[in-house]
C-alpha cells in the first residue's frame, strides 16, 4: 500500500511540477505577448500632468531639503511624480 | 455550605481544567504565544490575533466555542465519548448552532463548505498589483520552482507511513505558504486534518520573518545577497517596456483566468476569484465601489471569521496528538524546502546567465504576499542599504500565488476521487 502511495506521490511530483512550470511559462509568455500587442496597437498611456502651482509651503523649506525630496520622489516614481506641497509636521 | 461551594466550583471551568491534567494549559500557552507574536512582534497581526483568540476561547470547558471535527460519516463525538451528532451533514444550520454552538455554526457554514478561501482570494486579488510581475516577467518563473516543497513533503509524508496520500498532499500544500489554498485543498482531500493544517499554514505564514532569514542564511553567501538588481538591469537591460500599463493590467487577469481554467479547471475557484478581484481593481473608477467593498468590507469580514474559526478548531482533542505534531513538523519542512528550492533555482540560473539574480528573489517564490517580499527587501538592505529588491521580489512572490493555486489544482484533480 505504502509502495503504491510512494509511486503515486512521485507521479504527482513530476506531473505537478511540470504543470506549475508549464502554466507559469504560459503566463510569462502571455504577458510578453500582451505587452507586445498593447505596445503595437493600443495608444500610449498619457500621464495627466497637473499644472498645479507649487504651494507656498515649499518656499519655507530650504533648497537643499527640497532638492533631496524631489530626487527621492523622482527615483521612486521613475521621474513621473513631483512634489506639489511640502508641509512641516 | 460545602455542597454550594462544590456546585459553584463545578460551574466554573476550573473543575474541567484541573481534571484534564494541564492539557488545557498547553493550549492557553499556545494562544498567549500567538497573541504575543501578533501584538508585540507584529507577525501578521491581522491573521494571527483572530487565530490566537480563537484558540483561547475554544479551550474553555463549557464555553461551547470549540469546533468539533466530524468523521467521514459526519459523526461527532466529544472527548468523553458522548455522541453529539449522528450525521452533521444532515443537520440544518440553525440546528448546528443550537446543538453545537455558535462557532460550529460559523465553521460548518463558512469554512467546511469551502466558501471563505475563494472569498479571501478575491480580496487578495484586489490588493495585488501585477505591475512588478509584468515589469520583470522572467523572474516569475521562480514562483514555480518554489512549489517543490509541496511535492517533496508529499513524498516524505507518504514514505513515513503516518499519512495516506490524500493527507500527505494536504500536509504538503502548507509549503505553498498560502492559507486559503491550504484550507481549500484540505477541505477537498482530508477534511479531518483541517484544524492542524490551517493553524500550521497560518502560523508559518506569520513566521515568514523568522523562517526566510533562517533558510537564506543557510544557503546564501554575502556576495550573492549583495547582487544589485538595478545595476544588473542597467548592465543588461530587458527588452520590452510597457507603453500602456493600464490596458495590459486589465487584459492580464482575464487572459490568465482563461488559460488556467483551460489547463487546470480545478484551480479556477481560486485563480478565478483572485483575478476577478484584481480586474475590479485595475478597471478603476467604473468599478471603484466594488473594488472598495471586496478589498475592505468583504476581505476584513472574511479574515475575522476565517481567523476565529481556524483558531477555534484548535481544541485539546484536535491538537495534542501525534498526527498534529507530524503536521507541524512536516509543514515546517514544506515551507523551508519551498524557500530553498526557489533559492537553488536562482543559483542554477546564475550559473548559466550573465545577468545575475539576487537569490532572495527565489526565496519569495512561495506565496505569503507581500510579507515575503518585505522580509527579503529588509535582508538585502541590511547588506547594502541601496539595494532595494522589493519590486523584483514581488514578481516571483505574486507568481507564487498562481503557482501554489495551480499545484493545489493538480493535487485536487488527481486525488479527490481516489479511494483510499
Amino acid at each position: 500500500m505504502i509502495t503504491n502511495d510512494i509511486y503515486g506521490a512521485l507521479q504527482l511530483l513530476v506531473v505537478g511540477m511540470v504543470t506549475v512550470f508549464l502554466v507559469l511559462l504560459i503566463v510569462i509568455n502571455l504577458g510578453k505577448l500582451l505587452i507586445w500587442a498593447v505596445n503595437k496597437w493600443a495608444p500610449e498611456e498619457t500621464v495627466a500632468k497637473k499644472a498645479a502651482p507649487v504651494a507656498k509651503a515649499i518656499e519655507s523649506i530650504d533648497a537643499n531639503t527640497k532638492a533631496i525630496i524631489d530626487a527621492t520622489i523622482s527615483q521612486i516614481t521613475g521621474g513621473k511624480g513631483r512634489a506639489t506641497k511640502i508641509t512641516k509636521l | 455550605m460545602e455542597e454550594i461551594l462544590n456546585n459553584i466550583y463545578q460551574m466554573t471551568a476550573f473543575s474541567d481544567i484541573i481534571a484534564a491534567n494541564g492539557t488545557y494549559l498547553v493550549m492557553y500557552l499556545l494562544a498567549f504565544v500567538l497573541l504575543y507574536l501578533g501584538i508585540v512582534k507584529h507577525f501578521e497581526p491581522l491573521l494571527l490575533i483572530p487565530i490566537a483568540f480563537g484558540v483561547l476561547i475554544a479551550n474553555f470547558p463549557g464555553g461551547d466555542m470549540g469546533v468539533y471535527q466530524a468523521d467521514e460519516a459526519g459523526r461527532i463525538v466529544d472527548a468523553s465519548g458522548k455522541v453529539l451528532a449522528e450525521n452533521i451533514w444532515e443537520m440544518s444550520l440553525p440546528q448546528i448552532a443550537h446543538d453545537l454552538g455558535l462557532m460550529n455554526f460559523l465553521y460548518y457554514m463558512l469554512i467546511k463548505t469551502g466558501f471563505l478561501p475563494p472569498v479571501i482570494f478575491m480580496g487578495v486579488g484586489a490588493l495585488t498589483d501585477f505591475g512588478p510581475m509584468l515589469r520583470n516577467l522572467r523572474l516569475s518563473i521562480f514562483g514555480a520552482a518554489a512549489q517543490m516543497g509541496i511535492f517533496a513533503v508529499l513524498i516524505i509524508a507518504v514514505a513515513s507511513g503516518q499519512f495516506n496520500i490524500k493527507e500527505a498532499a494536504s500536509l504538503g500544500i502548507i509549503g505553498g505558504a498560502d492559507g486559503p489554498t491550504a484550507i481549500f485543498t484540505t477541505i477537498k482531500l482530508a477534511p479531518h486534518l483541517l484544524a492542524p493544517i490551517a493553524i500550521a499554514a497560518y502560523s508559518y505564514m506569520a513566521l515568514v520573518p523568522v523562517i526566510i532569514p533562517l533558510v537564506v542564511k543557510m544557503l546564501c553567501s554575502e556576495k550573492e545577497l549583495r547582487i544589485n538588481m538595478k545595476e544588473q538591469d542597467k548592465l543588461f537591460p530587458s527588452g520590452q517596456k510597457m507603453k500602456n500599463e493600464k490596458v495590459i493590467k486589465i487584459i492580464f487577469p482575464i487572459a490568465v483566468t482563461t488559460i488556467v481554467a483551460l489547463l487546470v479547471p480545478s484551480a479556477v475557484s481560486l485563480i478565478g476569484m483572485l483575478m476577478f478581484g484584481n480586474l475590479l481593481k485595475e478597471i478603476g473608477s467604473d468599478t471603484g465601489r466594488l473594488f472598495d467593498t471586496i478589498s475592505n468590507s468583504i476581505m476584513n469580514t472574511a479574515t475575522v471569521f476565517l481567523g476565529l474559526c481556524v483558531g477555534a478548531t484548535m481544541t485539546v482533542q484536535a491538537f495534542l496528538n501525534w498526527t498534529t505534531i507530524g503536521i507541524v513538523v512536516g509543514g515546517f519542512f514544506a515551507f523551508g524546502l519551498s524557500i530553498a528550492s526557489g533559492i537553488c533555482m536562482v543559483k542554477i540560473t546564475n550559473l548559466f546567465s550573465k545577468k545575475k539574480i539576487n537569490p532572495l528573489i527565489g526565496a519569495t517564490g512561495l506565496s505569503a504576499v507581500p510579507m515575503a517580499s518585505r522580509v527579503c527587501n529588509e535582508i538585502s538592505t541590511k547588506y547594502d542599504p541601496k539595494n532595494h529588491v522589493l519590486n523584483y521580489c514581488m514578481s516571483s512572490n505574486v507568481s507564487g500565488v498562481i503557482g501554489s493555486a495551480v499545484a493545489a489544482g493538480v493535487l485536487i484533480s488527481f486525488l479527490q476521487n481516489m479511494s483510499i
